[in-house]
């Protein structure tokens, strides 16, 4: 006895016409020996018989030999130029793409950015620029007392800076 | 358009740094020659009277406040004698008259590369050397030094010399 699986698979080539001669026969005879079996047949062979139908409709309504002449045809045609109306016909002008768009704006920024702090350093006060403090006050450099003594004192100014005192001890000198 | 907008403000932001840039150069070379190129700079002597004996503090010495301190804190009165503005040119002497016969010669060195000022300062006697032969000072603009010492009429005479470009010389 045949297992269900083999059934399946020898009923599906029944149907796809596959099945030898004998099998064929064989098969047929078992299902037309069944009520069911018979029911079975016959609905598989009313939907073949659609098919091919269908299918014969399909294959008579396409003129495949037609079809492939006319686009033979199309490729070998020589190339028309297309020709441009003279009049009513907007200016057209090239618009650049979204991301055109993006990339130039972003070199642009860039460019900007890098302008901007450039521009900022170099207006920016020297006084800040310079690490050197600012020199305020004022000192000593070299004194000669000649005869006299004398003495050199820093004193603060107002605003905190050092000035210079000289002091040199004296008789007072009449006037000429 | 836009596009044509962002390269503007490009060429415009590039045009500012580079006068800007030419401009802190100008400053700068303008600084390094300021000392070769100084012709004359006011100066204001301010010979003063101090005193230990109590009396006024002259009101326009309120702002030098350091006559208010150490050395110049033991005087209790302060009178201003004179108070000459003159120009100091490099390397030409000018002279001041100081009360007691004395007079003060002041010489403008250079312009330091800070912008102070060096200054050659000498008080004597006519034609002596009797007194305070030779100081060299630094200053900056606005800023004094002080000589003192002298006695004059009881009292000891303080002679400041500010330097300073914004003030007029007569």
């Amino acid at each position: 006895m045949e297992s269900p699986k083999t059934q399946d698979q020898k009923l599906q080539m029944f149907f796809d016409g596959e099945l030898a001669p004998e099998e064929e026969a064989a098969v047929r005879r078992d299902l037309e020996g069944s009520p069911e079996g018979a029911a079975r047949l016959r609905e598989w062979e009313q939907v073949r018989a659609a098919m091919k139908g269908v299918a014969a409709e399909w294959a008579g309504e396409i003129d495949s030999d037609a079809l492939f002449a006319r686009i033979e045809n199309e490729i070998g045609a020589p190339v028309v130029p297309i020709e441009r109306a003279e009049h009513g016909q907007p200016a057209l002008h090239v618009v650049p793409g979204g991301r055109e768009r993006r990339v130039w704006g972003g070199v642009a920024t860039g460019f900007a950015a890098a302008a901007a702090i450039f521009l900022a350093v170099m207006a920016w006060p020297e006084s800040q620029l310079d690490p050197s403090p600012i020199t305020r006050g004022s000192e000593v450099l070299e004194a000669d007392f000649g005869s006299n003594t004398g003495t050199i004192f820093e004193v603060e100014g107002g605003a905190g800076e050092s000035l210079a005192v000289v002091w040199i001890d004296d008789e007072e000198v009449g006037l000429p | 358009m836009s596009l044509i907008r962002h390269l503007l403000v490009i060429a415009i932001l590039f045009g500012a740094s580079v006068t800007s840039d030419a401009s802190a150069q100008g400053s700068s070379l303008a600084r390094s020659d300021r000392a070769s190129t100084t012709s004359s700079v006011p100066a204001e002597v301010l010979v003063v009277l101090a005193k230990e004996e109590a009396g006024k503090i002259d009101p326009q010495l309120k702002k030098l406040t350091a006559l208010r301190r150490p050395p110049f804190n033991s005087f209790r009165s302060m009178t201003i004698l004179s108070r000459p503005k003159l120009k100091l040119t490099p390397g030409k002497d000018a002279l001041v008259s100081l009360p007691n016969g004395r007079r003060m010669k002041l010489t403008l060195l250079r312009v330091m590369p800070d912008g102070r000022y060096k200054v050659k300062a000498a008080i004597n006697r006519p034609d002596k050397s009797d007194y305070l032969p030779l100081l060299q000072v630094v200053a900056s603009a606005g800023d004094p030094f002080f000589v003192a010492g002298q006695t004059y009429q009881g009292g000891t005479l303080v002679v400041g010399v500010i330097v300073d470009p914004k003030k007029s010389a007569q």
